[in-house]
């Protein structure tokens, strides 16, 4: 990969004086710290891409022909027990809540990952914003510095939204994003986008206005990004080294810090991915593997924010796009399971230690409390002190509400 | 299965009106017939694991499934010649024009929309087709040439000269690479998209029928990453559920992949009709699994979705071959034509009559009648690719002037901006600046799926980034050819003419030529404000953007 490149290193270094001046160029860093004070919450979503099975994380059946291999650990909030996987998330289940009742109907991999990032099912024409982009939107500033969606690993795009809200896409944790170090100095940038702004507007005007205004935007951005003191979010050698390790040394881990170095610098959301879930066969070699990465880094990240006083300003989710056949099937693997399945919250507000809804014994019903697509995303306004009723407009004017229905999970708050 | 939609089209009133019905349904069933009358051409290989043209079938002479090597081309043959046929009233003279395909759009159109869009000047056409038929810029030279030509035909030559150039067949080639290859995620060691790439250009060089071209790849057994074909099964890990799936998004336009766990309530392929499908797939039996029950599983034989069946027991490369005749040759299967009808005219005209690769119902068709005729027309062409580009370039439908439409009933009354893909950019970055040595980030950082809507997609900061501040782009843009060669012009007029030919492909408008005359004289020193001039409008949304 070309940006490997050793020039960066010494390009970052370089950056400060530039950056200053520049913040002061485009109006003063001194106004963003009242924004800071301004905005309430944010949020880290942590995406187990494939579909982590509940059974393998915050609803264990042990003992069960359903449960198969994986035991059941007690955790720091009697009554409370996960799989065995996770024994430093159990630590801190004090601070986390978890639904273990969701319900959908999207059993396919790239609709279920839709629908648990816009609260909707995948519809024919209008595509729905991924709720990152929806937080960008309502909590992010139209001209921060850094973008206010970012994400480790690709992602749902900010669909109607349009790309002032679509996630800036982060691939390695660690180094700054490619290209951030201007090419020339400020004066001279910005004669040069003056006159290239007369030439978009001409192209604008002969036909090619959508794409020419979407393009002035995302040169405003760049154009801001590259000007930002606040690029120094990206740089983990600021952490202590101890810290760094304690969240895990691989991408994963990295990833979660610098989500958390994000929040500090305002971005209200960020999203880190680890794949790896679809475990149609050797679950049970498989998710030791998996937990043993995640676990540790999550419970960094709760313990670390609440440490800094930010965990109850920002909600964690933690999900993937659905749950697994409660039911082993003979590679000694778990299909896809819309049926039921978990989500684990903390922080943003979410009262720690409980647990809400239940499955059946063999994990195949819900005995309890069933919580839809939607009541999720109300809970996820609720934390984020959205308004879930806010009507976003289409390119065409029609207006959607954040959250079409449901109710946010009461026993969740207060 | 019922052929409604078809029927549909036979209704009377059509509004082209020229060809009496029995002709036209002659022309809509007669696919079998047309394809069975080809001859074999000459000199052609049937070495290796490639089909050419079908030999016609010899009924009396079944083909020998062998272990080993059967002969796909005879086998393909035999399974087209099982279709039904419906020979009456074929005339060879059926034809669909340029000009038929503008009036049969017009009338369509006039309920729709209240004006169309003028038709680009020559200047805005070469570039358009340039890009449509090669992923390049044309030259200064040549689009100053153009412009002057006098011949009223010249744009007709110039789409001729181009679909026959080599370029022509790179750049499809490298299109369907991308769209068989873009999501997969199969080791990079064990797939060859070069191998590909390389074979789907010799096949659109040569004009190959689209039919005999889908063949090949889903009959191929996906053994050989050396060999081109196989990496449509190799990408799909030769798993019969993602073969089934791909077979479907790719060939007929539609997605049945949710089919693989339930009945999708909007659509009409049930889940067992996917299984039946993925079971051709299947090196020996093929099970359903029960998604309750995961220890519980049926046995599919295999049956394509129109309920098309072998007649006998087939081994796994009939098996094969089987679902490829199937697939292409039954006239009543309109989604194939279609399909690849609805891909290039997205290509070439920034919208589609439909998601390209996910269709549900038929009502979401637009312009039902219009895409309709031209998959029909494509059949009765042998599928040959170059027709269809032939006739939808010479349309006045594509020579009209950009708009951004707003509503759907817009749609086609004009043409769509749209991106240029990551190799486009690459390759104008390269002709225009001159080299950078970095063309794989260009690439990647402006890449998109193609089988997305071009409306749907998005640009991003970081290819906002990338020609704002790559230092490898920044050198060239600083003291690259292109540069030196305007900063050794002794009139500005002729710097800022030159820059635009060269990087946009046309001359300023007059407000362009005075703004940048007045920036060149206020800016010093000289050098640095061409610098700037040349990074300007390398950074404008027209470089990046097929207009």
């Amino acid at each position: 990969m070309q940006s490997d490149n050793p020039i960066h290193r010494r390009q970052f270094l370089h950056l400060g004086g530039t950056a200053l001046a520049a913040a002061r160029f485009i109006g003063g860093i001194e106004t963003h710290a009242d924004e800071l004070k301004k905005r309430h919450r944010a949020c880290i979503l942590i995406w187990l891409g494939g579909g982590a099975s509940q059974m393998e994380t915050w609803d264990p059946k042990p003992g069960t022909p359903n449960g198969g291999q994986t035991k059941a650990l007690s955790t720091a909030t009697s009554g409370i027990q996960i799989a065995d996987l996770w024994p430093k998330t159990a630590a801190l289940m004090n601070n986390i809540a978890l639904i273990r009742s969701i319900t959908s109907k999207e059993g396919e991999h790239g609709r279920a990952t839709y629908q648990m990032h816009t609260g909707r099912r995948p519809t024919g024409a209008l595509k729905f914003p991924n709720i990152g982009s929806v937080v960008a939107n309502e909590l992010g500033s139209r001209d921060s510095e850094l973008p206010n969606f970012i994400s480790v690993g690709d992602t749902v795009g900010p669909g109607f939204l349009g790309v002032h809200t679509a996630p800036f896409i982060v691939r390695r944790p660690g180094m700054l994003p490619d290209n951030v170090a201007a090419g020339v100095a400020v004066p001279r940038l910005s004669r040069r986008l003056a006159i290239l702004k007369d030439q978009d507007d001409d192209f604008a005007a002969a036909g090619a206005r959508e794409l020419a205004v979407e393009h002035q935007g995302l040169y405003g951005q760049a154009t801001r990004l590259v000007q930002s003191e606040r690029l120094k979010a990206f740089d983990l050698t600021k952490e202590p080294e101890n810290l760094r390790t304690a969240y895990g040394k691989g991408g994963f881990g990295q990833g979660l810090l610098l989500a958390r170095r994000l929040v500090e610098a305002g971005v209200p959301f960020i999203e880190v991915r680890r794949g790896g879930w679809d475990n149609h066969e050797k679950i049970f070699e498989q998710s030791p593997k998996n937990a043993a990465e995640v676990d540790p880094a999550m419970a960094e990240l709760i313990s670390d924010l609440k440490t800094r006083g930010m965990l109850e300003s920002t909600l964690v989710i933690c999900m993937g796009e659905f749950g697994r056949t409660p039911k082993v099937n003979p590679r000694a693997g778990r299909d896809h399971w819309p049926n039921s399945f978990s989500v684990l919250l903390a922080g943003g507000g979410i009262r720690g230690g409980r647990a809400i809804g239940k499955t059946s014994p063999d994990g195949t019903t819900i005995s309890d409390r069933p919580v839809s697509v939607s009541d999720l995303f109300q809970t996820f306004c609720k934390s984020l002190e959205m308004n879930p009723t806010t009507e976003l407009m289409t390119p065409q004017g029609r207006p959607i509400k954040i959250v079409d229905d449901g109710a946010p999970i009461k026993e969740l708050f207060g | 299965m019922s052929s409604t939609n078809v029927v549909g089209v036979l209704r009377p009133g059509w509004p082209w009106g020229i060809a009496p019905t029995v002709v036209i349904a002659g022309l809509l069933f007669t696919s079998g017939l047309s394809g069975a009358q080809k001859p074999v051409k000459p000199g052609s290989s049937t070495s290796g694991a490639k089909m050419v043209t079908p030999a016609p079938a010899r009924p009396s002479k079944p083909a020998a499934p062998k272990k080993s090597g059967i002969d796909r081309m005879a086998v393909l043959a035999q399974f087209r010649d099982e279709m039904p046929s419906h020979k009456w009233g074929v005339s060879h003279s059926v034809d669909f024009q340029p000009h038929e395909l503008d009036r049969m759009l017009l009338t369509q159109l006039a309920s729709r929309a209240k004006d169309v869009a003028p038709l680009v000047s020559d200047e805005r056409f070469i570039r358009r087709v340039y890009l449509d038929t090669t992923g390049k810029l044309p030259e200064p030279k040549a689009i100053v040439d153009f412009v002057a030509e006098k011949d009223p035909k010249k744009r007709e030559h110039l789409i001729e000269t181009l679909i026959n150039s080599k370029d022509f067949a790179r750049h499809w080639a490298r299109y369907w690479r991308d769209v068989i290859l873009y999501n997969n995620e199969v080791n990079p060691k064990k797939i060859s998209p070069q191998a590909l790439e390389d074979w789907l250009a010799e096949e659109f060089d040569k004009n190959v029928g689209w039919d005999i071209i889908t063949a090949n790849l889903v009959a191929a057994d996906g053994k050989k990453m050396e060999n081109g074909p196989d990496t449509f099964s190799i990408a799909a890990e030769n798993k019969p559920e993602r073969l089934a799936a791909e077979t479907a998004r790719i060939f007929m336009g539609v997605n049945i992949q949710c089919a693989e766990c339930h009945n999708h309530p909007f659509d009409k392929w049930k889940r067992e009709q996917f299984h039946e499908l993925a079971a051709f797939f299947a090196s020996g039996k093929y099970y359903m699994p029960n998604l309750q029950h995961p220890d519980q599983k049926t046995e599919m034989q295999p049956r394509f979705l129109l309920g098309e069946k072998p007649k006998r027991k087939l081994d796994n490369d009939e098996k094969r071959v089987a679902v490829a005749a199937y697939l292409i040759y039954n006239p009543q299967n309109y989604w194939f034509a279609r399909a690849f009808v609805n891909r290039i005219w997205h290509e070439l005209f920034g919208d589609a009559f439909y998601a390209v690769d996910s269709l549900g119902p038929d009502g979401e068709v637009q312009y039902k009648l219009l895409v309709n005729r031209l998959a029909a027309v494509l059949r009765y062409k042998d599928f040959k690719p170059k027709w269809l580009f032939r006739t939808l370039l010479n349309s006045e439908a594509y020579q009209r002037e950009i708009r951004n439409p707003k509503s759907e009933t817009d749609r086609f009354a004009s043409v769509r901006p749209t991106r240029l893909s990551g190799l486009e950019v690459a390759e104008a970055i390269d002709r225009t600046v001159g080299s950078t040595k970095v063309e794989e980030q260009i690439r990647r950082t402006f890449a998109f799926d193609p089988s997305l809507p071009q409306q749907d997609i998005d640009g991003s900061i970081q290819q906002a980034l990338l020609l704002m501040n790559e230092p490898n782009v920044q050198r060239q843009i600083h003291e690259g050819p292109l540069t030196k060669r305007l900063v050794g012009l002794m009139s500005d007029q002729n710097v800022v003419e030159q820059m635009y030919l060269a990087i946009l492909a046309r001359r300023p408008t007059s407000q362009e030529l005075s703004r940048l005359l007045e920036y060149l004289k206020t800016t010093k020193p000289r050098n640095e404000a061409i610098e700037d001039l040349v990074w300007m409008l390398v950074n404008s949304a027209e470089f990046v953007i097929k207009r």
